[in-house]
């Protein structure tokens, strides 16, 4: 094409086509917009904020199970038997036997040795009040409900059944027969038994 | 990225407008979802059940005073050798059966299982437990009779032994599988 001479009528312009939609919106954002590259723009931006959010859910929900001595029913004293045939756990009082102690959730309620000592089944006059305390407390915070009797026993593997007897008998006389022991879940063998 | 922008920031002073770091934050967020999910406890824990309801809770549907005595099965820890099943019905001795002990270890920490005993309990139940049918509410009793020295351990093993035994129970159109017995100790 030549630039000097003025084109003829009948000389057609050759020109880029472009967008030509929208051209009259006066605003800069638009034009943008409108002139475009064609095809899609190569930048992404990562959404970070969902993401974010995502994280900070998990966070709380870790910390929320976070605990910073292990499991913390346990008593470190404690190693449980482990066994097949198991149920899940439950909520319910804690009675746990160590080598020597007895504690309720926690609190000491009793001793072993006395029990050893005697060499017969014995009532556990510190645990039976204990009980009767929590089955009272309970029954005060839950006038309506029936009381469950449920407790849990955790006790060592080594522990006799001398003692294993004498508290779950002194259990079973303070309104709590409902006894389970905790134990340490493993898999089914799939044999028989 | 996240900012503050107040709108302004023509004027000579500071900027008012700030830009919110957020990759060291959320490199913070994943070092500590790392740590809490290298510490967090994966909970083992699970309960084996005795009731101390001997024998056990009424039948519901029947007066008390026509309630059948049902024959209930006491295990016996008799020494290191074997263990023996006793059925009886109230006092009566209905049958005794010798298990030999054999005991198979399980984990590290010296933990038994009894698969024999397990294996006889379960024979046992099929031909004279009392509460077979899918329907019945209540568990046949058994009754651990221990000795004072036996360790803990041991009684759990022959528990979940007890515990094996398992049969359907239905309750509203959906069926379960429940175990056979209701465990408690002989207390003497």
């Amino acid at each position: 094409m030549s630039y000097g001479k003025p084109l003829s009528r009948f000389h057609q312009p050759i020109e880029v086509p472009g967008r030509r939609l929208m051209h009259h919106v006066p605003l800069e954002f638009v034009k943008k917009k409108v002139i475009g590259g064609g095809g899609r723009a190569l930048n992404q931006e990562i959404p970070l904020i969902p993401f974010i959010d995502f994280l900070l859910c998990l966070v709380c929900f870790l910390l929320a199970s976070f605990s910073a001595s292990g499991e913390l029913p346990i008593d470190k004293n404690i190693t449980l038997p482990q066994a097949e045939n198991v149920e899940d756990m439950m909520d319910a009082p804690m009675i746990a036997i160590t080598g020597k102690q007895i504690l309720v959730n926690g609190t000491p309620a009793g001793s072993t040795r006395a029990i050893e000592d005697a060499n017969r089944l014995e009532h556990i006059e510190e645990l039976f009040n204990r009980l009767k305390q929590a089955k009272e407390n309970w029954s005060q915070i839950r006038p309506n409900k029936p009381f469950p009797g449920a407790c849990i026993l955790q006790v060592d593997r080594e522990v006799k059944a001398l003692v294993v007897k004498s508290v779950f008998n002194t259990a079973a006389r303070a309104g709590f027969p409902n006894i389970s022991f905790m134990v340490n879940r493993i898999a089914k063998s799939g044999g028989e038994g | 990225m996240a900012g503050i922008d107040t709108g302004g920031g023509h004027g000579k002073g500071r900027a008012t407008n700030h830009e919110i770091p957020l990759i060291p934050f959320i490199d913070f967020l994943l070092c500590l979802v790392a740590f809490l999910l290298v510490t967090a406890v994966w909970s083992r824990m699970a309960r084996v059940n005795a009731d101390a309801n001997v024998p056990g809770p009424p039948d519901p549907e029947k007066e008390l005073d026509d309630q059948p005595k049902d024959k209930t099965l006491h295990i016996e820890v008799r020494g290191d050798r074997k263990f023996q099943l006793v059925w009886k019905e109230g006092t009566t001795v209905v049958n005794t059966i010798d298990v030999p002990r054999n005991e198979v270890k399980i984990g590290d920490k010296g933990d038994i299982r009894f698969p024999d005993l397990a294996k006889k309990i379960k024979t046992e139940w099929a031909k004279n437990g009392s509460h077979r049918s899918p329907t019945d509410k209540k568990k046949d009793q058994a009754v651990l009779h221990a000795e004072n020295t036996t360790e803990f351990h041991e009684l759990i093993a022959v528990i979940d032994a007890v515990y094996a035994t398992t049969r359907d129970f239905k309750m509203g159109g959906k069926t379960d599988e429940l175990s056979a017995f209701n465990v408690t100790f002989a207390v003497k």
